[in-house]
């Protein structure tokens, strides 16, 4: 996730010229306080309370206001935020967290085990809406024995409880006890414990954080974080030539095209490449005939080209895929291979399940034929893999129909109801490798995330044991055994994992090259922006 | 005819028209590459000689996805008119011949159409059904009749009083014969006028709802959708924006010019303001 921040858009559009533009930006200096770093972001927060909101621009902002118990270091080892240790019991139930000593909030105010009790009553209140209650409501007993001390017990071992505590942002009990958590305005005037608190919030334009002097954490680098709302990513990109904004997510074409014809460019940005926690895939809708028919799968599994799509709509910047997690880390069975192309076996296949061809190319099954529906979001790199996909089953014989959708609808109206044949769509996945929310068979309600209607009695109880074991070397056999399953049988078609593309001003410094394991934003506050490399800023 | 094609804006409507035309209908013949050929080496490549008009993001020739993108223009654009034109001269005759509640009924519907904005009417329509050519056709077809209605119920209402129509009534011919040997044929220059105008909007929509997504469907070529895959590059892959506005901007011009060409020629009152 990365970050940023503003500006003050008038002001800074004469810094690049004169003098400026003679700066070497690829000096070396000494970190240093101060500055300011704007980022573009393409959605505006609904709030900036991250258990409210649920969604990626509101925690994008928020995870520079609020602290959470723990936090993973740039190795993705757990380590203490507001917590100063953590200790888990023998047999795994319970957890006691020590926070650190004289916490504060944002406006003075001491932060205490309290405030922890609070947010977990909050998130697993039925009357507070999100979507994030679950893992906390398997906690049958919180209690505070002091101020400093938060202990929670649960039934059963529980593996991602630990991960849970890592993702459950605190906040103030003095602020909102007694409030409406839905609808307080404390969403769009918080208070947290972080290292940025919010300074201005001008709704459809951008907002700035600036460094909280009572952080939990010690202090920032840089002093001001503005985050600016370009939904267009084309204006984003305008935006960033201009040298208003310092830090943008880039398309494939930007990164691969755009800036190596630029020079320009290339000496006041750098370009960073991670490979994000997600994947892209096509998804069958297995209680409709024929996706109930794992050789139908399998032979559309061989019959795609996946190197074609990394090559034509990633180019190039992309991963093939082969299990549900991040390839290469531990999660990933790094036996298994994806399915090759092989159009030939995808017939073969077809034919054995009794499908002939019908005369116009299209293969059919008793007067059925293999004619279907694909349907995708507005996104370009879904529509383009669509495409591809289209015409290579109609080499084996499969006729497919595009239709591109708008996101609430193709959410809404399609997913959460099951009411497709084929979808292209993406998982971005957390840390922790459970995924029974995604592939047990009890999850298929509408809204729920089994949609596509897998039902695996093995692939269940695999689930069911690896949320229930700590030992990450059992649980890695757990989740490797899930994956080998899983491609066998095909319930979807991987399709790709691409990076995540950034572009970010040399003028800040300390990012790390390449990005840990963790991720690019995991530092932001080491990053610096040594004085000769700032805009020229009218302060107010 | 003769006297529209020595009107130079019509003549040179009729030509952008005809040209047009004629690189749809020989598109199979004049393309170099099959429109959907997929290229994953060829990605966004400029104009040359290989490829006239560069390639796409999928690397397909962008020259020939536009000879075929002119067909569904022209056949959205004809055949949207045809529907809009025949229910409009049929609502349109009705009201203008029987006169009476049968008029008011008439023009009170063509009101409410009116009143709702056409695109977001169409817009509505296609989220609902699915979008395919057909659909498009339809629905543009469907929403578009009013202006032709009011055209028709006009010629007829002043047609009806006129004396060759009395003539003929009192003779006692019935009113089929009245209406399609008499009113009909006396209307005809208007309705034509009005459908050349028409297919201008119409391609305009086809690509506005391509634009949005909405429209023709991929893989097939229509040039409001070779636009929309444009839009995210015009800093970089100007040929992916700049030839298919061409295109619809020359095409809409080219109806236009062939539409007021026709009514300075034939309608007497714009032409007696001259």
């Amino acid at each position: 996730m990365v970050l940023l921040v503003g500006l003050l858009g008038a002001c800074s559009q004469s810094s690049d010229t004169g003098v400026k533009t003679s700066v070497n930006y690829d000096a070396d200096y000494a970190p240093e306080d101060g500055g300011t770093l704007i980022d573009a972001t393409r959605g505006e927060p609904s709030g900036l309370i991250p258990m409210i909101a649920g969604e990626s621009a509101a925690s994008e902002v928020a995870q520079h206001i609020f602290s959470s118990l723990l936090r993973f270091d740039k190795n993705l080892e757990f380590e203490g935020q507001l917590a100063e240790s953590w200790q888990v019991s023998p047999d795994q139930k319970i957890i006691t967290f020590k926070l650190k000593p004289n916490l504060k909030w944002a406006d003075g105010k001491p932060l205490t085990s309290a405030d922890v009790l609070f947010t977990w009553k909050l998130v697993t209140d039925d009357k507070t809406r999100t979507p994030y209650g679950s893992d906390y409501k398997l906690v049958i007993k919180a209690e505070t024995p002091d101020a400093r001390t938060f202990r929670v017990s649960y039934a059963e071992p529980y593996a991602p409880a630990i991960n849970s505590w890592a993702g459950l942002d605190i906040l103030p009990k003095h602020l909102l006890e007694g409030k409406d958590i839905n609808t307080t305005a404390f969403a769009r005037n918080p208070v947290g414990s972080h290292y940025y608190k919010l300074e201005k919030w001008r709704p459809g334009e951008q907002i700035t954080l600036t460094r909280n002097p009572l952080s939990s954490q010690g202090q920032a680098h840089i002093e001001r974080l503005t985050s600016r709302f370009i939904p267009d990513e084309a204006a984003q990109f305008l935006e960033l030539m201009a040298n208003n904004i310092d830090a943008m997510t880039l398309s494939p074409v930007q990164y691969a095209r755009i800036f190596p014809a630029r020079p320009e460019l290339q000496k006041k940005f750098a370009l960073y490449k991670e490979l994000g926690n997600s994947y892209t895939y096509l998804g069958f809708n297995l209680k409709r005939k024929p996706f109930d028919d794992i050789r139908v799968r399998q032979a559309i599994n061989y019959a795609i080209n996946k190197q074609e799509i990394i090559d034509g709509v990633l180019l190039g910047l992309g991963e093939p895929v082969a299990s549900p997690y991040k390839p290469g880390t531990r999660w990933a069975n790094p036996n298994l291979k994806p399915y090759a192309y092989d159009p030939a076996k995808a017939r073969a296949l077809l034919q054995e399940a009794g499908y002939q061809d019908r005369g116009d190319g299209i293969l059919a099954r008793n007067g059925k034929p293999l004619s279907f529906t694909l349907l995708t979001s507005q996104n370009k790199q879904r529509e383009m893999s669509a495409v591809l996909i289209q015409r290579r089953l109609k080499e084996v014989g499969i006729e497919i129909h595009i239709r591109v959708l708008e996101w609430a609808t193709f959410i809404g109206r399609f997913i959460k109801t099951s009411d497709f044949d084929m979808v292209v769509l993406g998982w971005s996945l957390a840390l922790d490798p459970d995924q029974y929310s995604i592939w047990h068979s009890s999850q298929q309600a509408p809204g729920q995330f089994n949609f596509i209607g897998y039902n695996n009695p093995r692939v269940d109880r695999l689930l069911e044991r690896g949320r229930m074991e700590l030992n990450a070397d059992k649980r890695t056999v757990i989740y490797h055994e899930l994956a080998e399953i899983l491609l066998e049988e095909s319930p979807i078609v991987y399709l790709s994992a691409g990076y995540g593309l950034q572009a970010i001003h040399k003028r800040v410094k300390g990012i790390p090259d390449p990005a840990p394991p963790a991720g690019l934003g995991n530092n932001t506050h080491e990053w610096y922006i040594p004085q000769p490399l700032r805009r020229t800023e009218i302060t107010p | 005819m003769r006297r529209a094609l020595a009107n130079p804006l019509a003549l040179s409507g009729f030509i952008i028209i005809v040209g047009i035309f004629l690189l749809a209908v020989l598109a199979p013949y004049l393309a170099p590459y099959d429109p959907n050929a997929i290229d994953v080496k060829a990605i966004l490549l400029s104009p040359s000689s290989t490829h006239l008009m560069g390639t796409d993001a999928l690397g397909r020739d962008v020259f020939s996805r536009m000879l075929f993108g002119a067909q569904i223009s022209l056949l959205v654009g004809l055949v949207a008119v045809g529907i809009a034109t025949s229910i409009g001269i049929i609502l349109g005759a009705i009201a203008g011949y029987y006169r009476g509640w049968v008029d008011v009924v008439i023009m009170r519907m063509v009101d409410v159409m009116l009143s709702i904005p056409t695109f977001f009417l169409i817009l509505a329509v296609i989220a609902f059904l699915s979008s395919s050519v057909v659909n498009i056709m339809v629905v543009i077809g469907l929403t578009s009749w009013m202006g032709v209605t009011r055209l028709v119920r006009a010629e007829f209402l002043s047609l009806r009083n006129r004396e060759f129509v009395m003539a003929s009534e009192a003779l006692g011919a019935s009113d089929k014969r009245l209406i399609f040997m008499h009113l009909l044929p006396n209307s005809m220059t208007p309705i034509i006028v009005s459908s050349v105008l028409g297919v201008a909007s119409a391609v305009l929509i086809e690509s506005g709802l391509s634009f949005l997504g909405l429209g023709v469907q991929a893989p097939q070529a229509s040039w409001g959708n070779i636009l929309t895959d444009g839009k995210e590059y015009i800093q970089f892959a100007w040929w992916l924006s700049l030839f298919p506005g061409l295109a619809i901007l020359i095409t809409v011009l080219g109806y236009n010019l062939f539409g007021e060409g026709l009514r300075d020629v034939y309608d007497p009152r714009t032409s007696a303001k001259k």
